[in-house]
Formats: C-alpha cells, sequence, structure tokens
C-alpha cells in the first residue's frame, strides 16, 4: 500500500497528471448532469452519435489544415446537437433512427477523409486515439485545461439556472408546452449543453465510450434513488468518483484510461443494482 | 587486549558504515543526475511525458533522461536513425526519443535487434533537419536487458 501511496505521489509530480484529473473531474461532472435527461428522454445514444459528429468534424479540420481544431469541432457538433434534439417530439425523423442516421454518417466520412488526405504519419494509430481515448486526457496542454474548466463552469451554471425548466422538459414536453413553458427554447439549450460536453468528453474517454459516461452514472443512481433531484447528485459525485478511480487506476497499471473509467463505472452500476435490490427487499 | 579488539571492531564498523554510505551517496548522486526517471513510471504514465516531451521539447532541453522501451532503427541516406520506442496501452499508438549514442559505434555491431528491450539515459536535445525540429538524447549510454 505504501508502494502505491509513493508512486502516487512521484506521479502527481507530473503536470499533466494534475492538469487530467482536472479536466476528468470536470468532464465527469458535466456529463452525469446531464446524462439523467437524456437517458430519461430516451436519447442515451446521443453521446455516441454526437460524438462520431465531432470525430468526423476533427477530420474536416485536419484535413483543412486548421491550427486549433475545437471551436470548428464544437460549432458542428452544436449544430447536429441541435437538429436532434432540438425539434423535440415534433421531429420529422425520430430519435435513434436522425441519431443513427448522422452518426455513422459522420462516422464513414471523417475516416474516409482522414484516408484521402491524410495529414499524419500514424492514420491508424490517431484514429484509434481519438476513438478509445488512451491517453487522450493526459497530454491535455494548460490552455485546453483551462478552456475545460470555463466550459465546465458554464455547462453546471445553465443546469443550475435552468434546473426547474430542463426537469419540467424532460418528465413531460408536452405539458410543459400547455402551462407556457417555451419547451423549444430549453430542448435547444439542452442540445447546445450536450454538445459541449460531448466535445470535451471525448478527451477523457474517446468517441466510442462516451455513451458510458453519460449513461452509467445515470442509471446507477437510478438503482436506489427515485426523485430527480437525488439521482443527479448521486449521478455527479458518483461519475466523479469513478472517472477520479479510473484516471488513478489507469497510471498505476498502465492500462488505457478511457476504458479504465468505464469499466470503473460498471463495477459502480453492478454495486449500486445490488445495493437497490437489497434496499427495496429490505423496503417490502 | 580487550580494549584493542574492541577498537578494531569500531574501526571496522565505521568502516563498513562509510563505504555504505559512499555506495548510498553514489547511488544518491546518480539518481540525482537523472532529471526524468521514465523506466520507473507505468505504460501509460511513459507514453504520456514522451508525447510531452515531444510537444514541447523546450521544457526539457539539457535534462538528463532515462527511458526504457524498445529499439528501433531507420536507415536513412544519410545516417541512421536510433530511437526507443513506447508504446500506448492500446499499442496502437507509439512514441520514441532518438538517441545517440556517446563514442563511436557501427550499426548493426555494436546495437542490440530490433524490438529488443533497452534502456537509454541522456541528454535530452534538439536539432533541426529541413524546416522541422526533432528531439534526441545525446551523449547516450544503453543498456540492454
Amino acid at each position: 500500500m505504501k508502494a502505491v501511496f509513493d508512486q502516487l505521489v512521484l506521479y502527481f509530480t507530473y503536470p499533466f497528471v494534475r492538469y487530467a484529473l482536472v479536466a476528468g473531474v470536470l468532464i465527469a461532472l458535466c456529463s452525469s448532469l446531464l446524462g439523467v435527461t437524456l437517458v430519461l428522454k430516451r436519447f442515451s445514444f446521443i453521446g455516441d452519435g454526437l460524438s462520431h459528429v465531432a470525430f468526423g468534424a476533427m477530420a474536416v479540420a485536419a484535413v483543412a489544415g486548421f491550427t486549433n481544431e475545437m471551436p470548428f469541432v464544437l460549432l458542428v457538433t452544436i449544430l447536429c446537437a441541435v437538429l436532434l434534439l432540438g425539434a423535440g417530439q415534433n421531429a420529422k425523423i425520430k430519435g435513434d433512427a436522425a441519431v443513427a442516421m448522422i452518426s455513422v454518417g459522420a462516422l464513414a466520412i471523417g475516416y474516409l477523409l482522414m484516408n484521402l488526405f491524410s495529414t499524419s504519419a500514424n492514420l491508424s494509430g490517431d484514429v484509434c486515439s481519438t476513438l478509445f481515448g488512451s491517453t487522450s486526457i493526459l497530454t491535455l496542454t494548460q490552455t485546453e485545461v483551462w478552456l475545460c474548466v470555463v466550459l465546465s463552469i458554464v455547462v453546471v451554471a445553465l443546469f443550475v439556472l435552468f434546473y426547474n425548466k430542463i426537469f419540467a422538459v424532460t418528465f413531460d414536453e408536452n405539458f410543459a408546452k400547455a402551462t407556457g413553458t417555451k419547451a423549444n427554447a430549453y430542448n435547444l439549450l439542452i442540445a447546445l449543453i450536450v454538445a459541449v460536453i460531448i466535445v470535451l468528453a471525448m478527451n477523457l474517454v474517446g468517441s466510442l465510450l462516451i455513451s458510458a459516461l453519460v449513461i452509467f452514472p445515470a442509471l446507477s443512481a437510478m438503482r436506489v434513488f427515485k426523485s430527480f433531484k437525488s439521482v443527479t447528485i448521486c449521478s455527479a459525485v458518483l461519475s466523479v468518483i469513478c472517472a477520479v478511480l479510473g484516471i488513478l487506476i489507469s497510471i498505476l497499471q498502465g492500462t488505457p484510461v478511457g476504458s479504465t473509467i468505464v469499466a470503473v463505472d460498471i463495477v459502480a452500476f453492478v454495486i449500486f443494482s445490488f445495493a437497490g435490490v437489497v434496499h427495496g427487499g429490505i423496503r417490502k | 587486549m580487550k580494549k584493542w579488539i574492541g577498537l578494531l571492531l569500531t574501526v571496522m564498523m565505521m568502516g563498513s558504515l562509510s563505504a555504505c554510505g559512499s555506495s548510498a551517496e553514489a547511488a544518491s548522486e546518480e539518481a540525482e543526475k537523472i532529471d526524468v526517471d521514465l523506466s520507473s513510471l507505468s505504460s501509460t504514465m511513459v507514453y504520456s511525458e514522451v508525447y510531452n516531451m515531444v510537444s514541447s521539447p523546450e521544457d526539457y532541453k539539457g535534462k538528463m533522461v532515462r527511458m526504457t522501451g524498445t529499439f528501433g532503427v531507420y536507415e536513412g541516406e544519410e545516417r541512421n536513425y536510433f530511437s526507443c520506442m513506447i508504446a500506448d496501452a492500446t499499442s496502437c499508438c507509439s512514441n520514441g526519443i532518438e538517441f545517440v549514442l556517446s563514442g563511436d559505434h557501427t550499426y548493426p555491431e555494436d546495437y542490440p535487434e530490433l524490438g529488443e528491450t533497452i534502456t537509454v539515459t541522456g541528454t535530452f536535445d534538439t536539432y533541426m533537419e529541413g524546416e522541422y525540429e526533432y528531439c534526441q538524447l545525446i551523449d547516450a549510454v544503453m543498456t540492454t536487458e
């Protein structure tokens, strides 16, 4: 145990480890907050879809030679998020079909462009690293961390400020409209926040595993808690703990960061499921 | 007689302690010389640190670096480029740093087999080739496992 502690103390002397923990905590917090809303609105795979869109946008930006890809990726992802979520229940192509269409299309076009106009000597490695996030979170610059901090503060602030409206639009959009709530506007807000979180989360777990970061904490919390508020708070705390544990385990054991975090999320889900069964059994 | 034996034992003990101290001091001195020791880190940490070294070489210039990886060589037109390669956790990406051994060495006689595990200790430096800046460990010492 002492050896592990000493190793961790050594690792914390490296700036990129501190950056990874700061960014990881913030990303996990933000993704868990919106995760509850997305799961309840049956948009669990929106994270997957938008991350593929972000991948495609990243490919276009790389081919176009942009020095900083983030603004372009954010813009494209926000536009697609608005297209998918902003229409709400009145979309002509509904939820899963729309997500699937945009998701696979962007992924295919992105990979095709990267192959046709390759800008890297190690194409497979770059694609693999972007998809699975093996070490992306550990290679952040200070500027990227600050950007992550600012965007996370904005996301959390928006969620806290508009909590009641997001709650209303999540559970019963038609009732919310009937009572005068501008449901379309709040759907747009949710879409905007989701897009920002997805682009940030790609650095933590990679494109393919983002859904896990969004879904698992929310589902775990729902095994034990029943109210929207308690599920949201539990989901946030759980997501942060799992992200920190995942990052620490991966740097100690030399495992890929993204999949280690998801593995910890899965273990947490199993524990919470068991706790929910026991708790429900005791209450009966 | 007992006094002389006691004195002899004391001198021997002092001598052994100073010997331990000197090897400990030597080990400590050697450890102090290494500014960036990648050989004691996990593979995820090593890959990330090498990535940062290659991305921000100005932060590491002049520092003594020790790293363990696999031996790689690129036979260029004018010279050979020898490197110590690190793979990331998924083994789909690899990163590495070129090294130049101190003294005269001939390839392949004085170098290990491709892919063999090596530990390289050298001073981090950069150089220009064409319009690009490259990183390398100069005055390097290499050991094989």
